[in-house]
């Protein structure tokens, strides 16, 4: 996935959200955008799943893209399994209903993100780390060449974000290129390959996670000083 | 883990919706017998044979008017658990849009201009989709909000401004003639429904009420935030159209057959969940199949129980605000959100 020259300007704002954006994402890989609030990341994220259109500039992407907004309204109370089996929606005729084939996927991808045993809840009784992951198990069974997710670890706690960037690395490990936004930095020296720093719609530097995320980088990304203290990375890699 | 998921998940919902219809049928069954000829209670099945004239009124009234009563609660319970994922919104039915109010102009306005039953119906149900058209057309110059709240807002605004042309009606009616004439068309009721009424209504609600069902996973999956249905592969303004014209038209063809009966699209959608359990592909033709054993129950208390005729509209009302404030408290509805 590549977006090349890629520039967006919401309706009725003056300064543009995203500007002469340029970042390859590299199937297998995982790329985490950094930026404060308002930098541009969720555009991005937009832009790259389709659901934006670049104002200026082209997304190439070879395959289909699965697309997790930061929050998902719940109206209405659904299984997990038929939450989940909503993911094979891209995959059926438009008055198809998911066969036994597709509830047998939805079921393994809810048991490989770690929530087979709760298949029969309901999605409005879980707490926002196992809906979390309900949401990525329902990305899974889409067989998607990418996904987009838009901080996959907000208000998690520790087990929970482990558990998340451990879903998230087995899934690029499959060959799944995977871009997300975040705050995290302990869960992007967990779970990211490569990390591209954004600020104000633009893109200020980008590579492999050991070289761009230093205490310079991000004190000038975020203005305020830092001190990279070594902590046990929660995944364990 | 994976077999018990998918047993559950694709076998109990045809068992308890097979056991519905089952039910719809015996209920449709009881009506048919169910009234005040020759004594008010039911009737001995047997004394058909024997009496001509009981055969008449189960033929010619009973059945024509059941049939009605179970097309106008399917509609209703279809079109409102329809418009409540398309809504994503547990508390609407297929009043909002405008559509009930749309009708009720329609219908007033016909009677006013003492038109025919035929012009009533038409003009019912033009008035219907017309203020459907005006939510649409004004939700989408309103440039603030999500496209649900868009409509809804629009529709609240085209409802009341349909509702004050009611009004405006009423109050120039003659009150000897037509505003009576008005006032009972709005309370609901099938009392004027015949075989000759339902050739027009039958065929729009039934394909409606078909589409629906037919629709039915792909409606729960646009409950979904629009970026994560359209990531999903959907296009959710078009797909959220043609399931609001559906539901719109068969809402639109009971209404001007049996006037404004309230609480129904509301209500029988949170039934169907309680009961039948289950929340994707199930809600729609649950809430099809409790809407028509719910009317048909309504329909025959209006029509039996007193020696005059109650509007349907005041019994499915009084029983649906019941059964709401009952849901409410034991927490049966569940308006959260995540």
């Amino acid at each position: 996935m590549r977006f090349i020259d890629v520039s967006y300007r919401y309706k009725g704002e003056s300064d543009a959200a995203v500007l002469g954006f340029n970042l390859v994402v590299k199937p297998g890989r995982v790329t985490a955008l950094l930026g404060r609030n308002g930098s541009g990341k969720s555009t991005v994220l937009g832009i790259g799943a389709g659901w934006l259109e670049a104002g200026t500039g082209i997304v190439e992407r070879a395959g289909t893209v699965a697309f997790l907004p930061q929050s998902e309204r719940l109206a209405f109370a659904f299984t997990c399994i038929e939450y989940v089996s909503f993911g094979r929606a891209p995959h059926l005729p438009y008055l198809a209903l998911p066969s036994g084939c597709d509830i047998d996927k939805a079921s393994a991808a809810l048991a490989a993100v770690g929530m087979g045993p709760k298949a029969e809840r309901r999605i409005t009784a879980l707490s926002g780390g196992e809906l979390q992951l309900v949401r990525i198990a329902r990305a899974l069974v889409q067989e998607a060449a990418w996904i987009l997710l838009d901080e996959p670890s907000d208000m998690l706690d520790p087990a929970h974000v482990a558990t998340i960037g451990a879903a998230i690395r087995s899934l690029a490990d499959s060959g799944v290129g995977v871009l997300l936004s975040t705050h995290d930095l302990a869960f992007t020296m967990a779970a990211a390959d490569e990390v591209a720093l954004m600020r104000s719609g633009r893109l200020l530097d980008v590579g492999p996670m050991e070289s761009v995320l230093t205490c310079d980088a991000l004190g000038e990304l975020y203005g305020t000083p830092f001190h990279l203290a070594s902590i046990p990375t929660p995944t364990g890699r | 883990m994976i077999p018990s998921g998918r047993v559950a998940q694709a076998r109990t919902a045809p068992v308890s919706l097979a056991l519905a219809l089952f039910l719809l049928l015996a209920v449709s069954c009881a009506a048919l017998l169910f009234g005040r000829y020759p004594t008010p209670g039911f009737i001995d099945p047997r004394i058909l044979f024997d009496d001509p004239m009981a055969l008449r009124v189960v033929l010619l009234v009973r059945l024509p008017r059941t049939i009605g009563a179970l097309l106008l609660g399917a509609a209703l319970g279809a079109s409102g658990a329809a418009m409540q994922f398309v809504f994503a919104n547990p508390l609407v039915d297929a009043g909002f849009l405008g559509v009930s109010q749309g009708a009720s102009f329609g219908a007033a306005l016909s009677m006013l201009v003492g038109g025919g039953s035929m012009a009533l119906f038409g003009s019912a149900f033009g008035f219907a989709l017309l203020a459907l058209g005006m939510s649409v057309a004004m939700a989408g110059r309103i440039r603030f909000g999500g496209a649900v709240l868009r409509l809804l807002l629009s529709g609240m605004a085209v409802s009341a401004f349909f509702s004050a042309l009611v009004a405006l009606i009423k109050y120039g009616a003659d009150p000897l003639s037509t505003l009576p004439e008005i006032t009972y068309w709005l309370m609901g009721g099938l009392s004027g429904t015949s075989w000759k009424s339902l050739t027009v209504a039958a065929p729009v609600a039934l394909a409606s009420v078909s589409l629906l069902v037919a629709l039915r996973w792909r409606t729960a999956l646009l409950s979904l935030d629009e970026a994560t249905a359209a990531s999903l592969g959907a296009r959710p303004r078009l797909e959220r159209a043609v399931v609001l014209t559906t539901a719109a038209a068969g809402v639109a063809a009971v209404t001007a057959m049996a006037g404004v009966v309230a609480w129904v699209g509301l209500i029988v959608p949170h039934l169907s969940r309680l009961v039948l359990g289950g929340d994707g592909s199930s809600t729609v033709p649950g809430s099809a199949i409790l809407g028509a054993i719910f009317v048909v129950m309504c329909d025959a208390v209006s029509r039996g129980l007193f020696p005059g005729e109650l509007p349907l509209g005041i019994t499915t009302s009084l029983i649906g605000t019941v059964v709401f404030f009952f849901l409410l408290v034991r927490r049966r509805i569940n308006v959260e959100r995540g």
